[in-house]
C-alpha cells in the first residue's frame, strides 16, 4: 500500500517537474518574440550605415556607432519639435487631469437631477469614433481663427474631455467610503474642503495612472497635431517624425530612424516604470487599458 | 520663449477662469434661484465643465457632420445640400471605398479574435507560479509601452525587403521558391503584415488586464474541482472562462473599436495605397488633404454605424456567453 503511494507521489512530482519545464520552454520562447523587435531596433540604431543591409543580418553591431543618435536629433529641428510637445504635454495634461477629477467627483458623490442620464452619455461617448468629431471641430477653430496655434490641442482639455478617465476616477470616488466624507462634515469641513483634505489624498494611484494613460495619449496623437499645426517649427515630435520618416519608397536612413524610434520610447518607458504599481492598479480596476 | 506659448497660455488661463465662473453662476443660479438643494447645484455645477464641452465639442459636432455628410464642403463659402449623393458615389462610384471598408473589416476580424484568445493564453501564462514570472510580465507588458511611432518603424524595418523578417523567413522561402516580400509594398501582404504587427503589440496590454482577471477567481472553485477530478482543461472551459467571461467581453468591444479605428500606426508605416488605406486614414485624406468635407463626413459616419453594429451584435450575443456573478446571487 505503502509503496503504490510513493509512486503516485513520485510520478506526480515528476509530472509536475515536466510541466514546469514546459512552462518554462514556452515562457523563454514568447519573452523572445517580443523582445526581438526591441533587440533589432536597439541593434540598427548602432549600425553603421555600410551595414544596415548586410546580409546575412549583422546581430550585434560592429563597430557600434553611439553617434547615431546624434546625428538622427540633428537632422531635423527635433529640439524644437519636443519643446512643442512638452508644452502641449504640460498644458492639457494638466488641465485634463484637474477638470476630470472635479468632474468624477460630482459624478460619484453628488446626486442632481439630469444626473444618470449625463452619465450615460459619458459612457456613449466612449463608443464614438474620434473621426467622426473632427471634422465639425476643425470647423469650430477655423472660425475662432485660431487654426495654426497650440489652442485647439490644450483648450479643449478643460472640459474634461477623456470620458475613460473622468470613468476610472469615478469608479475610484465610489469605492471610497463615504463615512469619511460624513466625518469630515460634522468636523465642519464644507464640501470643496473634504474634497481637499479627505478625497484626493486617497486618489493618488487613480490620479497617477490617469496621467501616465494620458500622458501616453498626448505623446501618441498625430491627427490633431497634424490637422492643426502647420508652421514647421510648431510642430510636435509625432509630426516630425511623420515627414522625417519619408514616403513608402523612398529607402530611409534605417539606423537614424532607429535611434529616433528609441528616443521616442524613452519617456514613455520611464513613467510607465516608475509608476507602475499605480498603473497596473489603475487599469486593474476599471478594466479599461489605454 | 516663443510668442505662440505665451498667447496659447493665456487663453489657457481664461478658459480655466471662464469655466469657473460658469460653474459658480450656475450654483447661485440654482441653488438661489431655483431653489434646488445645495448638494443637488453643487453637483451639476462641478460636472458642468463635462457638460459644456459635451454639448461644443461632441453633440454639435455629431449633429453637424451628420449635415455635412448630404453636403459638398471645400471650408470655403457654405456647405452646399446635395442629398444622398456623397454615399451613392462612395457606395458605386469611388474606388477607394470599398476596397478600404474591406481592409479595414478584415482587419478587426482578423486581430480581434486572435488578440483576445491569444493575450488570455499568455495571461494563463503568467499566471503560472514559477520562479522569475517577474520578470516575464515585466518582458510581455513591453510592447504597450511603446508610443505608435516606434511600433511602427520597428516593423517596417523588420518588413522591409531586406529587413530582419525576409530573413527569418528565408529557409521556407528558399523552399517555396519565393524571393524576399517587401511586405508593407505589395497589396497581397499588407494585411498579414498589419495582422502580425497589431498582435504582436496587443499581447501586453490585454493580457495583464486577463492577468487581474484570473487572479480575482477564487480559489474554491478550483479546489472543488480538484477533489471532483476535473482536469486542467475542464478547470479552464466551465470555472475560468465563465468566470472571466465579462472581461473578455470588454476586451472584445474594445478591441473591435480599437482596430476599426487604426490610424496612426498606418500614418507612419504607409503600406502601398494599392492595398487600399484604413478608413480613418481614407478620412483624414479626404477631408483635410483634399478638402472634401461632406465625403470625408459620409465615410466617418458610415464607419460609426458599422462601429456600431458591431457593438450591439456583440451585445446582443452576449447574453448567450457572457456571466455576471451577480445575477446568480441575486
Amino acid at each position: 500500500m505503502e509503496s503504490v503511494n510513493a509512486k503516485f507521489l513520485h510520478s506526480m512530482s515528476a509530472r509536475r517537474r515536466v510541466g514546469k519545464i514546459v512552462t518554462y520552454i514556452v515562457l523563454i520562447a514568447i519573452a523572445a518574440i517580443v523582445l526581438m523587435p526591441f533587440f533589432w531596433m536597439l541593434s540598427t540604431a548602432l549600425k553603421q550605415e555600410t551595414n544596415i543591409y548586410k546580409w546575412p543580418p549583422q546581430w550585434i553591431p560592429h563597430p557600434a556607432v553611439w553617434k547615431n543618435f546624434i546625428n538622427a536629433w540633428n537632422a531635423e529641428p527635433f529640439g524644437q519639435y519636443l519643446s512643442n510637445t512638452l508644452f502641449i504635454v504640460i498644458l492639457g495634461l494638466s488641465a485634463e487631469v484637474i477638470s476630470e477629477t472635479i468632474v468624477a467627483y460630482g459624478f460619484a458623490r453628488f446626486n442632481f437631477p439630469g444626473h444618470d442620464v449625463l452619465f450615460f452619455l459619458l459612457l456613449a461617448t466612449m463608443m464614438l469614433p474620434f473621426h467622426v468629431t473632427v471634422i465639425p471641430t476643425y470647423i469650430i477653430w477655423q472660425r475662432l481663427s485660431l487654426l495654426n496655434t497650440f489652442d485647439p490641442l490644450v483648450l479643449r482639455a478643460w472640459t474634461a474631455w477623456g470620458p475613460f478617465y473622468v470613468f476610472l476616477l469615478r469608479q475610484f470616488f465610489m469605492s471610497i467610503p463615504t463615512e469619511l466624507d460624513e466625518a469630515a462634515e460634522i468636523d465642519g469641513c464644507n464640501p470643496l474642503q473634504t474634497f481637499q483634505h479627505i478625497i484626493i489624498p486617497q486618489m493618488k494611484p487613480a490620479i497617477l495612472a490617469v496621467i501616465v494613460f494620458a500622458f501616453k495619449g498626448y505623446w501618441n496623437d498625430l491627427l490633431n497635431p497634424l490637422i492643426y499645426l502647420s508652421d514647421m517649427n510648431k510642430y510636435t515630435m509625432n509630426v516630425g517624425m511623420y515627414f522625417f520618416m519619408g514616403g513608402t519608397n523612398e529607402s530611409p536612413q534605417w539606423n537614424y530612424l532607429m535611434a529616433m524610434a528609441i528616443i521616442m520610447t524613452l519617456p514613455v518607458l520611464l513613467i510607465f516604470f516608475f509608476s507602475q504599481k499605480y498603473f497596473v492598479e489603475g487599469i486593474t480596476f476599471s478594466g479599461i487599458k489605454g | 520663449m516663443n510668442d505662440s506659448y505665451i498667447t496659447t497660455f493665456f487663453h489657457w488661463i481664461s478658459v480655466a477662469v471662464a469655466l469657473v465662473l460658469i460653474a459658480a453662476g450656475l450654483y447661485l443660479f440654482l441653488h438661489y434661484i431655483v431653489r434646488w438643494h445645495q448638494k443637488q447645484a453643487l453637483g451639476l455645477a462641478l460636472v458642468s465643465p463635462w457638460i459644456i464641452g459635451f454639448a461644443v465639442f461632441t453633440a454639435g459636432p455629431l449633429v453637424y457632420s451628420l449635415y455635412l455628410s448630404f453636403t459638398q464642403y471645400s471650408l470655403f463659402g457654405n456647405p452646399k445640400w446635395v442629398g444622398l449623393q456623397n454615399y451613392i458615389n462612395l457606395f458605386t462610384h469611388d474606388p477607394q471605398f470599398w476596397p478600404s471598408v474591406k481592409l479595414t473589416m478584415l482587419y478587426a476580424l482578423i486581430t480581434v479574435p486572435i488578440g483576445v484568445v491569444g493575450s488570455l493564453l499568455i495571461a494563463i501564462l503568467m499566471n503560472q507560479k514559477v520562479r522569475g514570472i517577474g520578470i516575464f510580465r515585466v518582458i510581455f507588458y513591453l510592447p504597450a509601452v511603446l508610443p505608435d511611432v516606434a511600433v511602427a518603424l520597428i516593423w517596417r524595418w523588420l518588413f522591409n525587403g531586406h529587413g530582419l523578417f525576409n530573413y527569418l523567413l528565408s529557409p521556407f522561402m528558399h523552399i517555396m521558391h519565393v524571393s524576399n516580400i517587401d511586405w508593407f509594398g505589395k497589396a497581397q501582404y499588407v494585411l498579414p503584415a498589419f495582422s502580425i504587427m497589431s498582435i504582436w503589440g496587443i499581447f501586453g496590454a490585454n493580457a495583464v488586464i486577463f492577468l487581474a482577471a484570473l487572479q480575482e477567481v477564487s480559489k474554491s472553485y478550483y479546489e472543488v474541482a480538484d477533489l471532483d477530478g476535473a482536469t486542467k482543461f475542464q478547470k479552464l472551459w466551465f470555472i475560468t472562462i465563465p468566470l472571466i467571461s465579462p472581461i473578455i467581453l470588454l476586451q472584445i468591444i474594445q478591441g473591435i473599436i480599437g482596430a476599426l479605428q487604426i490610424f496612426s500606426v498606418a500614418m507612419f508605416v504607409r503600406p502601398t495605397t494599392s492595398a487600399g488605406e484604413f478608413m480613418n486614414q481614407l478620412i483624414y485624406e479626404r477631408g483635410f488633404t483634399q478638402m472634401h468635407m461632406g465625403e470625408a463626413s459620409s465615410i466617418a459616419w458610415f464607419l460609426f454605424a458599422i462601429i456600431l453594429i458591431f457593438t450591439l451584435l456583440i451585445f446582443k450575443s452576449s447574453t448567450a456567453w457572457v456571466y455576471y456573478e451577480s445575477n446568480i446571487k441575486r
